[in-house]
């Protein structure tokens, strides 16, 4: 029996050993694609990672990386849970030696793997659908990137809106929930930064019943409006139907969570005069999300229930670019150049247009790629910006009158 | 080798590390005393969230953070952790094994549940992060090789100390409980008092494994207890290792975790077109390594030997 186990322990660190010291072909150049493939998402994730094999296809169909080598792309699953996403980018990174990591897709095997290994690395890692606000502020060294804006986004631009509008003096009331208590903490530093006033600023529990008292605090000095971030089902429409009972409130702003048909219903379209929202929408047609659209179909039949494609298509179209761009696999050089090449500014590179990309960058010109999601302009921290709508109600459903940017 | 490769050794060591602590916690409770323990999640969740709530810096998300040095942090993990171990010995142990494996799954459960839902105190589904790892200023690879040290550290002290500790009369007492119950009472002994020790002793154990892991992981969500990765882990590299045997459940602890990461490195050698796919036969994999090993070495690669009276060599 010891024989045996001496034969089974022998060629299990030979075959690891001899696994991750592999030799790798020069004639490659390797992403790194960390994903949830195993686990809880397991469902969304084949689509994805079509839509990073369309990018390889592309970018090999039209000249290669770095003068002709092939782009391969190398799956690690994280099987949705941080233990096996610490181990899944140490494989990566330091076995593998990718030069630039797309993914993960939970936030919270993108915050582990991110500080525990990727981050110390000094490696890029795109996050295609991370939305926790954490990782705005996290420590990161500029290392970690994200091409789907944070749940904290629509605070600010909340409050570019209402400064816009006219509204300097305004209570704000949040339920106890993550979403609300996101928002209302982006809203309240944004709104004050802009010269904004809070005359009140209460958190309330969405499970009560009735609001009256806290309507009463709310309304005391006078505000112009009052900011319900909520969900309609849970206490926006109480508090919309209580304060206009009690005469507390005429004027309501609200966000998507409020911006529910079940509003117009229980209060009417008559009370909620002068009512505004704020709300992600999605990109009006653009021609990149087109592009995207019409290669996407063509090889994998239909984008239609398939969650995050655009994100990972961008997040790995953007890594090989970097790569081009940094013109070796110097971890160092990839990262100035990721934000080199995704803009503002410079000749537009849309889905696909990858010989164009190429020929720009050879010729020395500036490049600013145009995603499938979004335009993939970082900022400061890494994040992008979202689409956020301007929404009121007319006839009796909700429209969209233009988007807003903080 | 380059630094990379070695990088990856380190990590691969420090896992296999971490899940030796836990693996000996659950040797402490089954190979020694017979304790059927399914809710090994819940001490080791609550190791990892006391020390994460307690070494973080402020956040408004949650409770805490209190940004207290690492080492009270992991001491308090263990206190508390202790403290749950020993309140569930109290309510549970005078049930019978298979009530008792039970209890021990419904009480990690509800934890799990407080842990996941009760964001005011754990940051809910999004978690801890940013929490701090001891030399992680240092230079690669040295800061990681400095916490591997600590980790090994940790395993031979619990490794010296559990070994001293079964070949102690307490030990000897354990044995004759866990083998006949009923003559350890008749010799005199209380039971439930030696079971309540162990059991107690076992959980603080954990409770060490889950704050050491949340310090390697700087990060801790609810998906990192879940029971797959902690409970069902634990007992595969205690039973593979052999339980009743220590060194049996460090060696267990470190050939499962290498077979659980090191698939993934055959694995990802198939063509692209197998990128869905390889994951999954990685599964089964695992899948089939386990039985493998568990098929040929139902005892455990090294089964238990029990000293004999008299002092022979330890086994």
């Amino acid at each position: 029996m010891l024989k045996s186990f001496r034969n089974l322990a022998l060629g299990l660190i030979a075959a690891t050993g001899l696994a991750a010291s592999a030799a790798r072909a020069d004639d490659q150049v390797r992403i790194g694609l960390l994903c949830d493939v195993t686990g809880p998402v397991a469902n969304f994730v084949p689509p994805m990672l079509d839509a990073a094999k369309l990018v390889v296809a592309q970018v090999n169909a039209q000249g290669g990386i770095l003068g002709g080598k092939q782009l391969v792309t190398v799956v690690a699953d994280t099987q949705g849970a941080p233990q096996t996403a610490v181990d899944a980018a140490n494989k990566l990174v330091n076995a593998e030696h990718v030069p630039i990591v797309v993914g993960p897709l939970l936030s919270g095997t993108v915050l582990a793997s991110a500080q525990s290994v990727i981050v110390p690395a000094g490696v890029v890692q795109i996050s295609p659908s991370a939305t926790t606000p954490v990782l705005t502020t996290l420590k990161d060294r500029d290392w970690v990137f994200r091409v789907v804006p944070s749940d904290a986004y629509q605070g600010p631009v909340l409050a570019r809106l209402l400064i816009d509008k006219g509204f300097k003096r305004v209570a704000l009331t949040y339920a106890n929930d993550d979403y609300a208590v996101g928002i209302a903490g982006t809203f309240r530093t944004a709104y004050k930064k802009l010269g904004g006033v809070l005359t009140a600023d209460l958190q309330h529990d969405e499970k009560k019943k009735t609001f009256r008292t806290e309507l009463a605090t709310l309304a005391k000095n006078k505000p112009q409006a009052l900011v319900l971030i909520a969900f309609a089902g849970a206490s926006g429409v109480t508090m919309v139907k209580e304060a206009l009972e009690g005469g507390f409130f005429t004027q309501f702003v609200g966000t998507d969570s409020l911006r529910d048909k079940i509003l117009i219903e229980q209060v009417g379209e008559q009370n909620l005069k002068g009512i505004f929202f704020t709300s992600p929408s999605s990109p009006p047609g653009t021609p990149s999300m087109e592009a995207f659209e019409t290669a996407y179909s063509a090889a994998y039949q239909t984008t239609k229930d398939k969650l995050f494609i655009q994100q990972v298509y961008d997040a790995t179209f953007l890594a090989a670019l970097a790569i081009q761009k940094a013109g070796s696999l110097d971890r160092a050089k990839i990262r100035a150049a990721l934000r080199q090449i995704s803009g503002p500014g410079g000749d537009v590179i849309k889905p696909g247009d990858w010989k164009k990309a190429i020929d720009l960058i050879a010729a020395g010109k500036k490049i600013d790629y145009q995603g499938a999601s979004g335009d993939c302009n970082f900022d400061k921290n890494g994040d992008v910006a979202g689409v956020i709508g301007h929404f009121v109600i007319e006839e009796g459903s909700f429209k969209e009158v233009g988007l807003v940017t903080p | 080798m380059d630094t990379g490769t070695i990088l990856y050794l380190i990590s691969l060591a420090t896992m296999a590390g971490l899940y030796a602590i836990l693996t000996l916690g659950l040797d402490l409770q089954w190979g020694f005393a017979g304790l059927f323990n399914a809710g090994v999640a819940g001490f080791f969740a609550i190791g990892a969230y006391a020390t994460s709530i307690l070494t973080t810096p402020g956040s408004e998300d949650r409770l805490g953070g209190f940004d207290l040095p690492i080492p009270l942090g992991l001491g308090a993990g263990v206190l508390l952790s202790a403290g749950l171990g020993y309140a569930v010995a109290r309510i549970c142990l005078r049930l019978k094994s298979d009530y008792l494996a039970i209890a021990t799954i419904g009480i990690a459960e509800i934890l799990r549940l407080i842990l996941r839902n009760e964001a005011w105190m754990t940051g809910g589904n999004r978690g801890i992060a940013g929490i701090p790892r001891p030399f992680e200023d240092m230079d690669q690879p040295w800061g990681e090789l400095c916490f591997l040290l600590v980790v090994a550290g940790f395993v031979v002290l619990l490794y010296v100390g559990i070994e001293r500790a079964w070949h102690s009369p307490w030990g000897r007492v354990m044995r004759a409980i866990r083998e006949n119950e009923e003559a350890a009472e008749a010799a005199g002994k209380d039971v439930i008092a030696f079971r309540t020790h162990v059991f107690t002793l076992g959980a603080a154990v954990m409770g060490l494994a889950g704050g050491l892991m949340a310090h390697y992981l700087k990060f801790i969500g609810p998906d990192a207890t879940e029971p797959i990765l902690t409970t069902f882990l634990a007992w595969v590299m205690l039973i593979a290792g052999g339980s009743g045997n220590n060194r049996g459940a460090i060696l267990g602890a470190a050939l499962i975790w290498i077979i659980w990461s090191g698939t993934e490195l055959l694995t990802q050698r198939l063509p692209s077109d197998w990128q869905t796919r390889s994951s999954y036969i990685r599964v089964f994999l695992i899948g089939l390594l386990l039985q493998i090993v568990l098929q040929r070495f139902s005892r455990g690669l090294l089964p238990e030997k029990p000293p004999r009276p008299g002092g022979g060599k330890p086994g």
